[in-house]
């Protein structure tokens, strides 16, 4: 992966955990725990979990009330979010929440947390799966998904876009910046270098 | 005070921008030696010091019209460029305050600010408005305090929280700005926001030491500094969002226009402690001033083209003047006779050669 240089660029680590949480929730951007992104020693039944199976056939199961060790599926990204906002809506002081996945689901995650009142440090954040990229047309606000390759053309405004390294948690996004604003038509070969 | 308002000039298409004499003079020119590295060059924002700019909280000078008709424009083409976060309205009540207390100290045949408690009126002349309002009631004015009183200054402003020991850039009124996007930046923490600075600050430790310093920073003792970075033509909104527009610029530089095409673009920055919210108020008041105007200060002709021609090529990437570096210094090296230039950013001479 390509370094710019960029500080704003966020940095992850394992789940650790937090001995001072009264309860913690652990949401997962997929079917499966993820026993690779816990700490040594860390007890992945000490958590509630909430997994994404990507399946329309899972179930209703209760979102409301704690259940340390319970694993609860939902069938996508989307309905966690929906019932993420309801549950931290009613929770109270003491809650951690950790979660692992892709980065563009991390930092939904944190903000809808932050909405809820949690800060950066009743949160835990473990990077896995593609490293494809959410990005922001700094000219025209169109946000796109899945980005893999250095420089893609936008879908709003058409601009030729270099991704930046440059990092906005609100917006869970990378800046992108018209890579030939200056000359038009001067852009260099794009690399696919997020996987 | 006797400065008179050019309120027809323009920062856009036809870029009829112009520097008097004694503006050229008031320029705060940015360095203080003959060559540039990134430091924590902060000091007390008082009053006096080596340049007119400093004389005023916030300094007003005779683009002041001008430069509000400019902003209240942007505003009209993208209204976010003045975003401030909910839980930041003690701050936005803060900053009108000091805002208008200080222009009302600092220039009264401009500006009155008169109180009967909680109900002010505010005189702002060279705008023609005449404002009642009760403070604290954001109904009674036009929009929210902070948009109201920062589309009245020059110069662009965020607002910074304190939580957590850090500082959270959430809320500005961002129009004249070198590069930057509030749309993307806001909510950052001090790291975040200047992460696309080049590594040779960080590794300086720059930002560790003015975060540590800032988040001391004492209600009633400002501080300042200057930074600085070039633009082609009087060009106030060079954002990021405009980049398609204004970047062509850059490509229209040559030998014969070198000189009136590029400015010095210098930002005096002013940080306060705000008294209710516990926020800090940034002050980013942007000065142009074309390489032809410098020119025209010995000492600046000499020093600017040093400092240009020893650049860090890092920061010279940075600030986007690669295409064109190399013609500003070639012109300034033929106007610099190699004399030894005295300390500080003071012009040295009260009258502009040619």
């Amino acid at each position: 992966m390509s370094d710019q240089g960029i500080k704003s660029r966020p940095a992850y680590g394992k789940i650790t955990g937090d001995p001072a949480a009264r309860h913690a929730l652990l949401v997962v951007e997929g079917a499966g725990l993820p026993d690779e992104l816990m700490a040594e020693g860390v007890d992945p039944s000490a958590f509630e979990t909430w997994t994404v199976a990507h399946a329309s056939t899972v179930p209703g199961a209760p979102v409301m009330d704690e259940a340390a060790g319970a694993v609860r599926p939902f069938r996508s990204a989307r309905q966690l979010f929906s019932a993420l906002e309801e549950r931290l809506a009613r929770e109270t002081m003491g809650l951690r929440l950790c979660a692992a996945g892709t980065e563009p689901f991390l930092w939904d995650v944190f903000n809808i947390g932050a909405v809820a009142g949690l800060t950066r440090q009743e949160m835990q954040f473990a990077q896995m799966g593609p490293q494809a990229r959410r990005i922001f047309c700094v000219h025209c606000r169109t946000v796109s998904e899945g980005i893999t390759a250095s420089i893609v053309t936008c879908a709003g405004c058409g601009a030729s876009l270099f991704v930046r390294d440059h990092f906005s948690k609100r917006l869970a996004a990378f800046m992108a910046v018209q890579i030939d604003a200056e000359v038009p038509g001067e852009v260099p070969p794009s690399e696919e270098i997020y996987r | 005070m006797t400065v008179q308002f050019k309120p027809a000039e323009t920062f856009r298409d036809t870029f009829t921008y112009k520097k008097s004499p004694e503006d050229i003079l008031r320029f705060p020119f940015p360095f203080p030696e003959d060559e540039y590295m990134y430091s924590v060059n902060i000091e007390p924002h008082v009053k006096g010091g080596a340049t007119p700019a400093f004389q005023a909280v916030f300094d007003i000078d005779e683009h002041y019209v001008g430069e509000c008709r400019e902003r209240e424009r942007v505003l009209k083409e993208d209204p976010k460029r003045c975003q401030v976060l909910p839980h930041m309205m003690a701050a936005q009540w803060d900053t009108l305050e000091l805002i208008m207390e200080s222009l009302a100290a600092d220039y009264p045949a401009h500006f009155t600010l008169s109180k009967a408690g909680d109900v002010w009126t505010w005189v702002n002349r060279p705008l023609g408005l005449h404002q009642t309002f009760t403070f604290g009631k954001p109904e009674t004015l036009p929009c929210t305090p902070f948009e109201y009183i920062t589309r009245q200054v020059q110069g662009d402003f965020t607002l910074q929280d304190q939580r957590e020991d850090n500082l959270f850039v959430d809320g500005g009124m961002v129009t004249t700005q070198a590069d930057w996007s509030l749309e993307f930046n806001i909510g950052m923490s001090f790291h975040e926001w200047h992460g696309p600075v080049p590594g040779v600050a960080h590794d300086r430790g720059v930002f560790d030491r003015a975060l540590k310093y800032l988040l001391r920073l004492q209600y009633g003792q400002p501080v300042r500094r200057l930074n600085w970075t070039m633009t082609i033509n009087p060009r106030l909104d060079t954002s990021p969002e405009n980049y398609p527009v204004w970047g062509p610029d850059r490509t229209t530089v040559t030998a014969d226009n070198v000189a009136e095409k590029v400015h010095l673009r210098v930002e005096l920055q002013t940080l306060f402690r705000l008294p209710r919210s516990n926020a800090i108020l940034f002050g980013i008041r942007c000065y142009l001033t074309s390489v032809s105007d410098i020119a025209r200060v010995p000492k600046w002709r000499r020093r600017l083209h040093r400092v240009l021609r020893d650049l860090h090529p890092d920061l010279a990437e940075y600030k986007g003047m690669t295409r064109y570096r190399p013609l500003v210094v070639a012109h300034l090296a033929a106007l610099d006779d190699g004399a030894p230039t005295s300390r500080g950013i003071a012009p040295d001479t009260d009258r502009l050669d040619g």
